[in-house]
């Protein structure tokens, strides 16, 4: 599951939380614990707040967990302190297969003393988690999906109250799990406020995070809520981003599998009846005609093309080119629209690439000769979930001394050997794979490089030997007599 | 492959001057034609030239044409969009 990753914490610190949940759960107290679920298509976005107070002095690593169903659909997880920008350091732990939970550690900017309290704010993107019901939709009919999960946020400390709160997008909401026999309350279960179901307020949870609160306590909520904008999946995402000093160029290149997960299309597609909605302006909810992507200023040459080939139905407009460095806001925006709208279940796969100034993306250090290229991990898809990411960055030939920062780990990296134009020994590849990317994956990544000088010419004159090969074979052949002679 | 921190990365990507290549681009064009032109001539010279016991004369023009022709298909393919 890529999360921000940063460096492990000491040993002994992690031998202290390893054991067992019940040692953790010594050093705090949730006093409150509000998780807010924010429902969508392919992504739900979970935030959860936690009222921490410590209960011993020096405690300074909070300890999360989260159940097999929750952490099976998680792909992004941030802890910060609530009105901070600053992100904390996590620390994964795994499954505990006697609790049957997977535990994170979150280290506190500052240790808090005994009685001391802190609000963490951890904020997580589900992947999967919904599913379209009823699962065939006619060409005109509504979109609506459900979402499962579970009704209490478990921690290995103890809770003094906590509740959820359920936000759909509509507030057509068709139904809701009103469980029965819940522990911990004596009010109504649940409550619906216009979009917002809560759940809750539940009192006074011991620590939760084990296998036997999961099997007795735990209970499943189901929330049926419509939704108005397709379910975008992009099943399959190769994208190769090349580096070119001749030529001073970045080209990225993204091959997509687009998929529409809502409901699947109930009879077949009528022309008639999508020239209508197009017409009276009324487009079904499952249905994708087309998407604007945010694509970097100052790109050029711009391709898009499928099996068929090219596809002309996209407008881009560029905006100029801005020097390196995160600070513009300027963008190039592409309305793509593939041959067909993509109703549900139905995939679109396509290539989309385009060039741009090398000079926006690399940076050159003369003291020590090296080139940093820093290029974002993808083009975000807002609200789209990736399912299997393969991204490429291809350096020049003869790059040297390569090192590279990816902004989430990666679930394979390796650096193989890349031949392409006028190449003769090969240009290194760093292939970084990645799964269930979301629209929070926004980092860069980092590549630094040495190119000798003499590597830049190996290009031309590995074309100079070709033409000096063939001065040669004239050379011999004006000296061969080929006349078939007269005696 | 070492692994870098995301604030040194950062600050190194923002701080170093941007990229400049040891041709302009702008310049590649008239480059590649200039050059092309002259492996063209020079290809041509070269099948004029007298056959010597030793082609010295041959083995210098031939290598001037290659030298030129090499940076000139550079030059060429990096203007006709295929950036190597």
């Amino acid at each position: 599951m890529p999360r921000n990753w940063h460096t492990p914490l000491s040993l002994i610190l992690s031998a202290l939380v390893l054991p067992l949940c019940a040692s953790a759960a010594n050093s705090f107290e949730n006093t409150a614990i509000v998780r807010t679920v924010e429902l969508g298509g392919a992504l739900v976005h979970v935030t959860t707040t936690y009222a921490v107070k410590a209960l011993e002095d020096g405690s300074s690593v909070y300890t999360l967990a989260l159940g097999e169903q929750e952490h099976a659909h998680t792909s992004w997880l941030e802890a910060k302190l609530k009105g901070q920008a600053e992100v904390l350091p996590l620390e994964d732990f795994g499954y505990h297969p006697d609790s049957g939970v997977f535990l994170y550690t979150v280290e506190l900017p500052k240790a808090l003393n005994t009685n001391g309290t802190a609000n963490l704010v951890v904020e997580t993107v589900q992947t999967h988690a919904t599913f379209p019901w009823p699962q065939e939709a006619a060409q005109k009919d509504p979109q609506s999906l459900k979402y499962n999960a579970e009704l209490f946020v478990i921690s290995p400390y103890k809770t003094l109250v906590q509740r959820t709160k359920i936000r759909a997008p509509t507030t057509t909401v068709h139904s809701y799990t009103e469980p029965e026999d819940v522990a911990f309350t004596t009010d109504a279960v649940v409550t619906k406020a216009g979009a917002t179901i809560t759940y809750g307020p539940f009192h006074d949870i011991p620590a939760s995070a084990s296998q036997d609160f999961v099997d007795t306590k735990q209970k499943q909520v189901t929330v049926h809520y419509t939704y108005d904008h397709p379910v975008i999946e992009v099943k399959k995402l190769e994208r190769a981003v090349e580096i070119s000093h001749w030529g001073a160029n970045l080209n990225v290149d993204n091959t997509m599998v687009f998929y529409n997960a809502g409901p699947r299309l109930k009879g077949h597609f009528s022309r008639l009846e999508y020239q209508t909605q197009n017409y009276f302006g009324r487009g079904a909810a499952h249905m994708l005609p087309g998407i604007n992507l945010i694509l970097p200023a100052g790109i050029h040459s711009a391709y898009y093309y499928d099996l068929v080939g090219n596809v002309s139905t996209s407008h881009l407009r560029t905006a100029p080119s801005v020097p390196k460095g995160p600070n513009s806001n300027a963008y190039s925006l592409l309305e793509l629209r593939p041959r067909y709208p993509v109703m549900g279940g139905w995939n679109y796969s396509f290539t989309l690439g385009w060039d741009s100034p090398l000079q926006d993306y690399a940076g050159y250090d003369k003291s020590t000769g090296k080139h940093i290229v820093g290029v974002p991990l993808m083009t975000v898809i807002p609200t789209a979930v990736v399912d299997e990411a393969e991204i490429t960055l291809i350096l020049p030939e003869g790059a040297t001394d390569i090192e590279y920062f990816t902004p989430y780990p990666a679930l394979s990296e390796r650096i193989s050997n890349h031949i392409t134009y006028l190449d003769t020994i090969g240009r290194p590849k760093i292939t970084l794979k990645y799964k269930e990317l979301t629209d929070k994956h926004t980092g860069n990544i980092y590549v630094t490089y040495k190119v000798p000088f003499r590597a830049h010419l190996q290009k031309p004159l590995a074309v100079a030997m070709a033409f000096l090969g063939v001065f040669a074979i004239a050379l011999t052949w004006r000296r061969v007599d080929t006349r078939i002679r007269r005696k | 492959m070492a692994l870098l921190t995301l604030d040194y990365t950062q600050a190194l990507h923002k701080a170093t001057p941007p990229f400049a290549p040891f041709i302009p681009v702008a310049l590649l064009p008239y480059i590649a034609f200039v050059l092309l032109g002259a492996t063209f001539a020079l290809a041509f010279y070269f099948s004029t030239l007298p056959k010597d016991k030793i082609p010295v004369r041959e083995l210098a023009v031939a290598s001037t044409a290659s030298l030129l022709g090499g940076f000139g298909v550079v030059a060429m393919f990096c203007n006709a969009g295929v950036y190597l």
